[in-house]
């Protein structure tokens, strides 16, 4: 049942696997894409409160979500690189700092932009808005602390212990400024139940779109982390075959 | 020899660590002094960067004296592994026999007595000449006593991090300061909750279970990130 987990330590099986699977997560993602942006854009209905403006919601919840999700599944990474050195979750490691730090950074803008219409404001110092804005300076410590260590097997050490002491910070951080100052709306609880006012119209094309940007966040570190084995196993014979052959 | 090496228990080491990184602070007094002075000019900075005026000052007092020792703490960060990965010592504490928890433990509290604790200690004098409510004082004494240790024991975890950098400084900072925020949080809000009539037990409670909690787990991440800078 282990050799599924001891494939992944070979860069080339993954590199060969995910190339097979990278048509298929593509066309899904595309499938659930299209589907949920012309459901959610054109035939939503309105919010009775926000309008149009509510429909930011379909971009704003499914990045948000990657943004608060990556951190722990870049520590589980850093744990499995760090435990069993696995060169290939290192790779995940690297490239999974960069896409985080955009998706946070998305987050917060996407999040402005709904701000503006509903709180009046571009930005409020608000616990979950904080908390981001933290995150994604770890982040960027984290890519600096990488690119700095110079040594391959030091940085893919220390950016794992730094993911793992950094998500458990991340939600002491989370608490911590959400204590100090909320103004953000709590997460809705959407009904299976047509007459309520969340009912499956508004969250069905949610959830589309919630997959869709996942689909789209595991095809980004999946692309990232073949370029990253690419790079490693440049003098590698079956990387070179694979560059004369194209 | 070996068998007095070997006689060596955890308690001893532990000690023998605590006094040699003391002794090496009181021979170096400019190390000593220099965050202890850096302190006192970054909180100066603020009244004459703001506002002279007793009403606002006292709004921001707690806030000033809380960041002013937050960044204090960070300039003194790299003495804490600096000298001792130069002069190849760090090595030899790798290599000890005893557990090396204990021996990150140690000089993390020589390095917060060395340069947090001279700071808790005047913040009681800044806080007056930041026209800080009288009351108020014993508060933001207390959670800066609880507090500044954190302070220590997370900024060791990033100078372990970064010890055999070149360009440390702002890396160190970057790494560090996000991972203080809930420290400054609690010990901001402690202050201001309780000039609203708050109690003050759950913020010391609050600022106690930190430092535990950074008592217990920083010192391995620590010591985790040696090992790996010194390869």
């Amino acid at each position: 049942m282990w050799t599924w987990f001891h494939r992944l330590g070979s860069p080339k099986w993954f590199y060969e696997i995910s190339g097979r699977w990278l048509p298929w997560l593509t066309a899904a993602m595309l499938l659930f894409l299209a589907v949920g942006v012309v459901w959610a854009l054109l035939f939503v209905p309105q919010d009775y409160q926000q309008g149009l403006t509510n429909r930011i919601m379909y971009v704003h919840v499914p990045v948000a979500s990657i943004s608060l999700a990556f951190f722990p599944m870049m520590a589980v990474a850093g744990t499995v690189s760090l435990v069993w050195k696995m060169k290939l979750a290192d790779m995940v490691v690297k490239v999974a700092a960069p896409l985080g730090a955009w998706f946070t950074a998305l987050a917060l803008a996407s999040g402005s932009i709904w701000g503006i219409d509903t709180w009046g404001t571009w930005w409020v110092w608000d616990g979950r808005l904080t908390s981001l804005l933290l995150q994604f300076f770890l982040l960027i410590g984290m890519i600096s602390l990488r690119s700095a260590l110079e040594d391959g097997d030091a940085a893919a050490k220390a950016c794992a212990l730094f993911s793992i002491v950094g998500s458990i910070n991340v939600v002491v951080i989370k608490y911590s400024v959400d204590w100090w100052n909320t103004l953000h709306q709590p997460a809705t609880n959407f009904t299976a139940d047509p007459s309520q006012p969340n009912g499956p119209e508004i969250w069905v094309p949610l959830l589309l779109m919630v997959i869709a940007v996942y689909l789209f966040f595991i095809i980004s570190v999946i692309l990232s982390t073949r370029n990253e084995i690419l790079y490693r196993e440049r003098r590698a014979q079956w990387v070179e075959e694979l560059v004369s052959q194209s | 020899m070996v068998e007095t090496a070997a006689q060596t228990s955890t308690a001893q080491a532990f000690l023998a660590t605590l006094k040699r990184d003391l002794l090496i602070a009181y021979k170096r007094k400019n190390d000593m002094v220099n965050p202890f002075m850096f302190f006192l000019i970054v909180a100066t900075l603020f009244p004459i960067g703001i506002s002279p005026e007793p009403e606002r000052l006292s709004e921001i007092a707690a806030g000033v004296l809380w960041i002013s020792a937050l960044l204090a703490s960070l300039l003194a960060m790299d003495n804490l592994y600096r000298a001792d990965y130069e002069d190849g010592s760090l090595e030899q504490l790798l290599l000890s026999p005893h557990p090396l928890y204990f021996m990150v433990l140690a000089k993390n509290i020589a390095h917060w007595l060395v340069s947090g604790l001279p700071v808790v200690l005047v913040s009681p004098l800044i806080a007056y000449m930041l026209s800080l409510p009288e009351g108020s004082f014993g508060v933001l004494f207390l959670t800066l006593l609880l507090g500044t240790p954190v302070l220590s024991l997370l900024g060791s975890i990033g100078v372990a991090l970064t010890v055999g950098l070149g360009s440390r400084g702002l890396i160190l900072a970057m790494i560090t300061l996000p991972m203080c925020v809930p420290v400054l949080i609690a010990g901001t809000l402690a202050v201001e909750q309780t000039q609203n009539g708050a109690s003050l037990m759950g913020f010391l409670a609050i600022e106690a279970a930190m430092l535990l909690a950074a008592l217990t787990l920083a010192p391995l991440a620590s010591a985790a990130a040696l090992r790996i800078s010194v390869n």
